[in-house]
C-alpha cells in the first residue's frame, strides 16, 4: 500500500483530486458539472503552459525562476505591436521571439557560461520585469483589439484556441519525451557527468530546455493577455513560484531526471481545483496562499516521509538477505 | 598585499566607492553625508535579512520564505499590541513567531530530506497566507495595516543613536555580531565545513542538522527584526512589508560572494553587496532615472557579476596557459 503511494505518484495524486472533489461538490451542489471542469481548465491554462516550460529546465536539474517575468514580458511584446496596428499573426510572433531570446539569454548563462541556474534567473527575473516595465513606461495596456480576445474564446468543443494549443503542448511535450533525444534531457538530470562522458552535447540541450520554456511563457503570456483582455503592470509575477509548486507536487524531483507528463498536468490541476473550489465554498480569496501552501508542505511532508521509510524497508530486506544468503544478495545487488 | 587586493569583497568595496562617485558626478547632491545616511533607512532591511541568508546559504542551503516571515512577524506584533499586551510582550511575540517560522522550516527539511527551496517557497505562501488570514481576525482586511502602536515605539524609527538612524545602526550592530558568530566562533567553522561537505561533516560527527536549524532559526529572527523596524518607521504593520526584499536580499547574498553550493561567503561581502544595491537604486532615482529602468538594472547587476565570477575560469579555459615570465 504504501509503496503503491510512493511509487505511482500521479495516480495517487490523482485519487485525492478526485476525492477532494468529490467532498467538494458533496458540500457545495452544483460544483460537480461540466462547467466546472471547464472553469478549472481555462483557469488553469497559463499556469499549465509555464509549468510545461519549466519541466524540461527541471529534468536538466536546472530551475528557471524568471517565468513570471518573461510571461509579462511577452504579455507586453504583444499588446503593443498589436495596439500599434500590427496583424495579430506579426503581433503572436513577436511574442513568441520575445519568448524565446529570453530563453536564450537564460540558457546561455547556465548552459554557456556556467552560471547556477538559481542566480542566473534570479537576476533575469528582475531585468525582465524592468525591460517590460521600460517598454511600456509603466503603464498598463488597456483596449486590446477582439481578436487577441477571440483567442480565449470557446468555440471547438468548448475548448478555445488557447486551449487546443495547451492540449497540443501536452502532447508534443510527452511524445518527445518518449524519443530518443528526448532520453537525453532525463540523462543529463539524472547523471550531467556521465551524460558528458556517454558524448551527449549537455550544454546544447540545457540551452534548449531553457529557450523552450521561454517560448512556453510567451504562449502562456498571449493566454493570459487573451483571457483577461488586458496587461496589467504585475502580468504573472509570482507564477512561477506557482508553476513550481505544481511540479513538485506532481512529482517532477528539483534534483532532476525524474518526472512525467503526466504528473506535471495533474499537479497544476489539483492547483487550480483547490483555488476554484475555495471559491465555490464561498471561502474569502485571502485563504488560498495558506491553504495552498499548508497543503504542499504537507504533501512535501507526506511523500518525503514516505520515500524514506521505504528506502530503509529496501535496505533492510536487502541486509536480511545478505544475512542468509551471501552470495545470492551479492548477485542481486549487482543486478540492481 | 597582494592577496589582500584580489579579495572579493576588496573589489566589492571599488565597486561600491566608484558607483558614488558616478552618481556624486551626475547629481553632486547625491553625496551630502546628511542624505546618504538617511537614506539607508529604506533598504537596510534587506541587508538584516540578507546576513543571516548569508549563513543559510554557506551550510548548503536556501531560504526564500524570509520575506513573508516579515510581514507575518509584523502582524502578529500588530495583533498582540491590537489586544492591549505590554511592548515588550508584543516584541516578544514577533520574535518568537520568526524563530517558529525558521524552526518549522528546517524541521520540515530535515524529516523529508527535501531541498529546502522546494520547502522554503511552502513556506514562503503559507507565511504570507497566515498573515493576510490573521490580520483580518483584528479586522484589518486584505492588505491593510494593523496600527495604533504606541509612541514610544513608533519614535524608534526615527531615533538616532551615536549620530546614526536608528535602522541603520540596527543593521550594522545585528550584522557585527553575525559577523563575529561566523568567522570567529566554532559555531560559524561549522557552518563553512557543512557547506563544504555536508556528509564529511555528518562522518566527522559535526551536529549538522542542529547547525542547519540554527542558521534558519536566525534568518527567522532576522526577519522579524525587519518586519518590526519597518512597522516602527511605517507606523502600521502591513502583510507585505517584507515583500520586495525577497529578490534584493537574496541578490546581495550571491553579489557579496556566497556561493549557493555552500561552503563560501562572508558577512563583510553582503553587507558591502547591501549598500551597492541600496545606493544603486536610490542614485538611479535622484539621476532622474524611472524606477521601472533602475529594477531592469539591479536585476542586470546581478546577472553581470555573477556571470563574471562564474565565467572568468570558463575563459582561461579557452586562452592557452603562456609561460611565467621569471619572477
Amino acid at each position: 500500500m504504501l509503496e503503491r503511494i510512493a511509487r505511482e505518484r500521479v495516480a495517487t495524486l490523482f485519487l485525492v483530486t478526485v476525492i477532494v472533489l468529490l467532498l467538494v461538490g458533496m458540500a457545495a451542489p452544483g460544483f460537480l458539472s461540466a462547467r466546472t471542469a471547464s472553469i478549472i481548465w481555462s483557469n488553469g491554462l497559463v499556469l499549465m503552459l509555464v509549468a510545461l516550460g519549466i519541466f524540461p529546465v527541471i529534468l536538466t536539474r536546472n530551475i528557471d525562476v524568471s517565468g513570471g517575468s518573461v510571461l509579462g514580458l511577452s504579455a507586453v511584446t504583444l499588446g503593443l505591436t498589436v495596439n500599434a496596428g500590427a496583424p495579430l499573426p506579426v503581433g503572436i510572433a513577436a511574442a513568441l521571439g520575445a519568448g524565446a531570446a529570453a530563453g536564450a539569454l537564460n540558457g546561455g548563462l547556465v548552459a554557456l557560461l556556467g552560471v547556477p541556474s538559481i542566480v542566473a534567473t534570479l537576476g533575469t527575473l528582475g531585468l525582465f520585469r524592468g525591460v517590460m516595465l521600460i517598454a511600456t513606461g509603466g503603464e498598463w495596456i488597456e483596449e486590446l483589439p477582439q481578436g487577441v480576445k477571440d483567442l480565449a474564446d470557446k468555440g471547438f468543443f468548448g475548448l478555445s484556441a488557447i486551449g487546443i494549443v495547451a492540449l497540443a503542448v501536452i502532447v508534443v511535450v510527452w511524445l518527445v519525451l518518449r524519443t530518443r533525444r528526448g532520453r537525453w534531457i532525463f540523462a543529463v538530470g539524472d547523471n550531467r557527468e556521465a551524460a558528458r562522458h556517454l558524448g551527449l552535447p549537455v550544454r546544447r540541450i540545457e540551452f534548449f530546455a531553457f529557450v523552450w520554456a521561454g517560448l512556453m511563457y510567451a504562449i502562456a503570456g498571449i493566454a493570459f493577455a487573451a483571457q483577461i483582455g488586458f496587461v496589467p503592470n504585475q502580468a504573472g509575477s509570482g507564477l512561477e513560484l506557482r508553476a513550481i509548486a505544481a511540479l513538485v507536487l506532481g512529482g517532477i524531483s528539483l534534483l532532476g531526471g525524474v518526472g512525467s507528463v503526466a504528473g506535471v498536468v495533474i499537479g497544476v490541476i489539483f492547483f487550480t481545483s483547490i483555488d476554484t473550489a475555495l471559491v465555490f465554498l464561498k471561502i474569502p480569496a485571502y485563504w488560498n496562499d495558506l491553504i495552498g501552501g499548508a497543503m504542499l508542505l504537507a504533501v512535501l511532508l507526506i511523500d518525503g516521509r514516505l520515500r524514506i521509510a521505504l528506502e530503509a524497508r529496501d535496505r533492510a530486506a536487502r541486509y536480511r538477505r545478505g544475512g542468509t544468503q551471501p552470495s545470492k544478495s551479492r548477485d542481486l545487488e549487482e543486478a540492481a | 598585499m597582494k592577496r589582500l587586493m584580489m579579495r572579493w569583497e576588496v573589489l566589492l568595496l571599488g565597486i561600491l566607492v566608484l558607483e558614488l562617485a558616478v552618481f556624486g558626478a551626475i547629481n553632486p547632491r547625491f553625496l551630502n553625508l546628511g542624505s546618504l545616511l538617511y537614506g539607508t533607512s529604506d533598504f537596510v532591511q534587506v541587508g538584516i535579512v540578507a546576513v543571516p541568508l548569508t549563513l543559510v546559504i554557506i551550510a548548503g542551503g536556501i531560504d526564500v520564505s524570509f520575506a513573508s516571515t516579515v510581514g507575518l512577524c509584523a502582524i502578529t506584533f500588530g495583533i498582540a499590541n491590537f489586544f492591549g499586551m505590554p511592548l515588550a510582550v508584543s516584541l516578544g511575540v514577533g520574535f518568537a513567531t520568526g524563530a517558529l517560522a525558521g524552526l518549522l522550516n528546517a524541521t520540515i527539511i530535515r524529516l523529508t530530506r527535501l531541498q529546502p527551496l522546494v520547502v522554503t517557497l511552502g513556506g514562503l505562501y503559507m507565511f504570507s497566507g497566515a498573515a493576510t488570514v490573521l490580520s483580518g481576525v483584528v479586522g484589518a482586511n486584505g492588505f491593510d495595516g494593523i496600527g495604533g502602536f504606541p509612541a514610544a515605539f513608533t519614535g524608534l524609527g526615527y531615533q538616532m543613536i551615536f549620530g546614526l538612524p536608528m535602522p541603520l545602526f540596527v543593521f550594522l550592530s545585528f550584522s557585527l555580531v553575525m559577523l563575529v558568530l561566523l568567522h570567529v566562533t566554532r559555531f560559524g567553522r561549522l557552518v563553512f565545513q557543512i557547506g563544504q561537505n555536508e556528509s564529511a561533516a555528518r562522518h566527522a560527527g559535526m551536529p549538522v542538522a542542529r547547525v542547519q536549524m540554527l542558521t534558519y532559526v536566525i534568518t527567522g529572527l532576522a526577519a522579524a527584526l525587519a518586519g518590526l523596524l519597518l512597522s516602527a518607521y511605517f507606523g502600521s504593520a502591513r502583510v507585505d512589508l517584507g515583500k520586495a526584499t525577497l529578490l534584493p536580499a537574496i541578490t546581495a547574498a550571491v553579489l557579496g560572494g556566497a556561493s549557493i553550493y555552500g561552503g563560501q561567503g562572508s558577512v563583510i561581502g553582503t553587507i558591502i553587496a547591501t549598500f551597492i544595491i541600496g545606493y544603486l537604486q536610490q542614485g538611479l532615482q535622484m539621476s532622474g532615472v524611472p524606477s521601472q529602468v533602475s529594477s531592469a538594472l539591479s536585476g542586470a547587476l546581478l546577472v553581470v557579476v555573477v556571470a563574471m565570477r562564474h565565467g572568468a575560469p570558463l575563459l582561461r579555459e579557452f586562452i592557452p596557459v603562456r609561460p611565467r615570465p621569471s619572477e
